[in-house]
């Protein structure tokens, strides 16, 4: 058991953040305690490998034409003999709907650990000169909604299949400049039991809110859609993209697809602002990993305020338009 | 047709949580219920019992507990509920829990089994797809249209930037995401019944299961990792130019 698998996923021509932000953190471990971090793509992703270069010790590319478009049979299928045959300490995915659907299949096949949601993870005794192969990881991930976190040790003879929330580690934190070798193996693979009927492309496509890195959402405060270009302008201004709360959603006056809470999206982005939204739990649940959260308010009794760093008290609807000019005016 | 509901006891969302002195365990209040997304679950479920003249039955797992849950779905008009009670399930790892629902779903054919998309408590979304696999079922997550069409099933499901339809061939495994069904609030005839229904159990042993090893608690922690709110004063101008450079100065996210 050595090394770290990271499954690399894109969206479009160029990867997801949370791809380079995994390469990164295996890159940190593995200059302590050694092993090699192994960059996997497949189907689709394989013609984007050269974006990897010097990101990881190896490229493995699978491919067979059953991976492409995606499909979790032929995945769970393509990956689980590509990690069986090699046994890493771990195999890191970017949190998504593809990983939720592929990791726990395969962890089931492998008989390996899964985590979901994990936001780090390091090297057990780190910063003592306990590191060489044989220490333990510790990984952590919010429970019962952000209400406690925990973290886990895993033992240097198991293997863990991992989901990491974007933003978790800085993409920058250790050098690239590997030497990368790339290895590209034909996948023996089955077609796919399940069957794509219909793909229907939404018609704007907003930008990803679980991969954003500036999230601004509104909530009640907003009153209605004919408020909500507000959000969109200082969204627009912070490179950002919009949710709204479940209030919202359930009145009928957002879609559930932008829904941020436990029954809608998850995010956890580096800034978080909350536009009168008043912090339910329901709510809390889906943005506690958030780096740094701002919460505009009314009430200054509301629950979200307890959850943010940076709280005002005010209608949304005259601070909005104030916080936007001066973002535009202090990036610009 | 067979449909099989996978129900999880959850602690409420409102229940409190708290980490013990040391940080290696935490408290967590005892007011449960039946997990959000199950509820969906159930309900699909039942609309198929309607439409399809499907049989339908629920299955758990849990160390002393679950019998909220099942309860809850039987109100709502499960017809079979079983209840895998071992004290072995205890703080147990995903994969044994996988490894025991799928044991009691094979207890008897099914056509269909249907899980919430992840339980509330950890959020993980792991048990489904697990148990699609270990019972070599096509899997389909986070539905929010369910269709039987013959001997297959038609799952409509939200992806990034629009949506899909799958064909799945039955025997399969769906996850039920918001927007599948409206669950139903059980009338007092199916509460009655709930109250007086005996839960039939079984243990891991019957089933023959093999537990998967618990991945050690290095340790817990409650959140407290966010200072206090700062709060900015001033009239909107005045407090979002505060803001900007808190967040360009103090913060660095600008």
């Amino acid at each position: 058991m050595s090394g770290f698998y990271v499954i690399c996923e894109a969206r479009g021509e160029e990867f997801r953040p949370a791809t380079y932000e995994l390469l990164a953190v295996a890159r940190a471990i593995t200059a302590t305690t050694g092993g090699e971090v192994t960059a996997v793509v497949a189907g689709p992703e394989v013609t984007l490998k050269a974006k990897l270069d010097g990101l990881a010790h190896r490229v493995l590319a699978l491919t067979a034409p059953e991976l492409t478009p995606f499909s979790a049979d032929p995945w769970v299928e393509a990956l689980g003999v590509a990690i069986a045959a090699v046994t890493p300490r771990a195999v890191l995915f970017g949190e998504g709907g593809r990983t939720r659907e592929v990791m726990p299949r395969l962890a089931a096949r492998l008989g390996a650990w899964a985590l979901t949601n994990c936001v780090d993870l390091r090297v057990s005794g780190e910063g003592t000169g306990a590191s060489d192969e044989g220490a333990a990881l510790e990984i952590s991930r919010p429970v019962y909604g952000g209400k406690a976190y925990v973290t886990n040790t895993v033992p240097a003879d198991g293997l863990l299949l991992a989901a990491f929330r974007p933003h978790s580690f800085d993409a920058g934190m250790v050098p690239a400049g590997l030497t990368t070798a790339v290895e590209e193996v034909a996948a023996p693979v089955a077609a796919s039991r399940v069957e794509l009927v219909e793909r229907r492309e939404g018609g704007t496509r907003k930008a990803d809110l679980t991969e954003a890195a500036v999230v601004v959402t509104g909530g009640r405060g907003m009153k209605g859609p004919e408020n909500f270009g507000l959000l969109e302008d200082l969204a627009a201004a912070l490179e950002g993209a919009v949710g709204y709360s479940r209030a919202l959603v359930d009145a009928g006056l957002a879609e559930h697809a932008y829904q941020v809470g436990k029954s809608g999206k998850t995010v956890s982005p580096t800034l978080y602002i909350a536009c009168g939204v008043s912090g339910a739990i329901h709510h809390t649940m889906g943005m506690d990993t958030a780096k740094v959260v701002v919460a505009i308010n009314t009430d200054p009794k509301a629950p979200i305020f307890e959850y943010a760093d940076y709280g005002v008290v005010g209608d949304v609807l005259q601070v909005l338009p104030a916080l936007t000019e001066q973002v535009r005016a202090a990036t610009s | 047709m067979r449909v099989v509901v996978l129900v999880k006891e959850v602690p409420d969302l409102e229940a409190a949580v708290k980490v013990t002195g040391d940080g290696s365990g935490l408290e967590v209040e005892k007011r449960r219920g039946l997990n959000f997304f199950d509820e969906i679950a159930v309900e699909a479920a039942l609309k198929l019992k309607e439409t399809e003249g499907a049989t339908t039955a629920a299955v758990g797992a849990g160390a002393g507990v679950g019998v909220e849950a099942m309860r809850r779905a039987v109100a709502m008009g499960i017809e079979s509920p079983l209840l895998v009670d071992d004290a072995g399930l205890e703080g147990a790892d995903s994969l044994t829990i996988a490894r025991a629902l799928a044991a009691a779903v094979a207890l008897e054919p099914a056509d269909l089994v249907i899980a919430g998309k992840q339980a509330t408590d950890d959020e993980a979304g792991l048990v489904g797809p697990m148990v699609a696999e270990i019972l070599g079922l096509p899997c389909a997550t986070r539905a929010i249209g369910l269709e039987v069409d013959g001997g297959s099933v038609l799952v409509t499901r939200e992806i990034d930037g629009g949506e899909e339809v799958l064909r799945l061939p039955l025997p399969a495994l769906v996850t039920a995401e918001k927007g599948l069904a409206e669950p139903r609030v059980p009338g007092m005839a199916g509460t009655m019944k709930a109250m007086k229904v005996q839960i039939p159990r079984t243990d891991l042993a019957t089933l023959g299961v093999e537990a998967h090893p618990v991945l050690p608690v290095a340790s817990y922690r409650t959140v407290g990792k966010r200072p206090p709110v700062k709060m900015i004063e001033g009239e909107p101008a005045e407090a979002a130019a505060e803001l900007v450079r808190l967040l360009r100065q103090e913060a660095k996210v600008l």
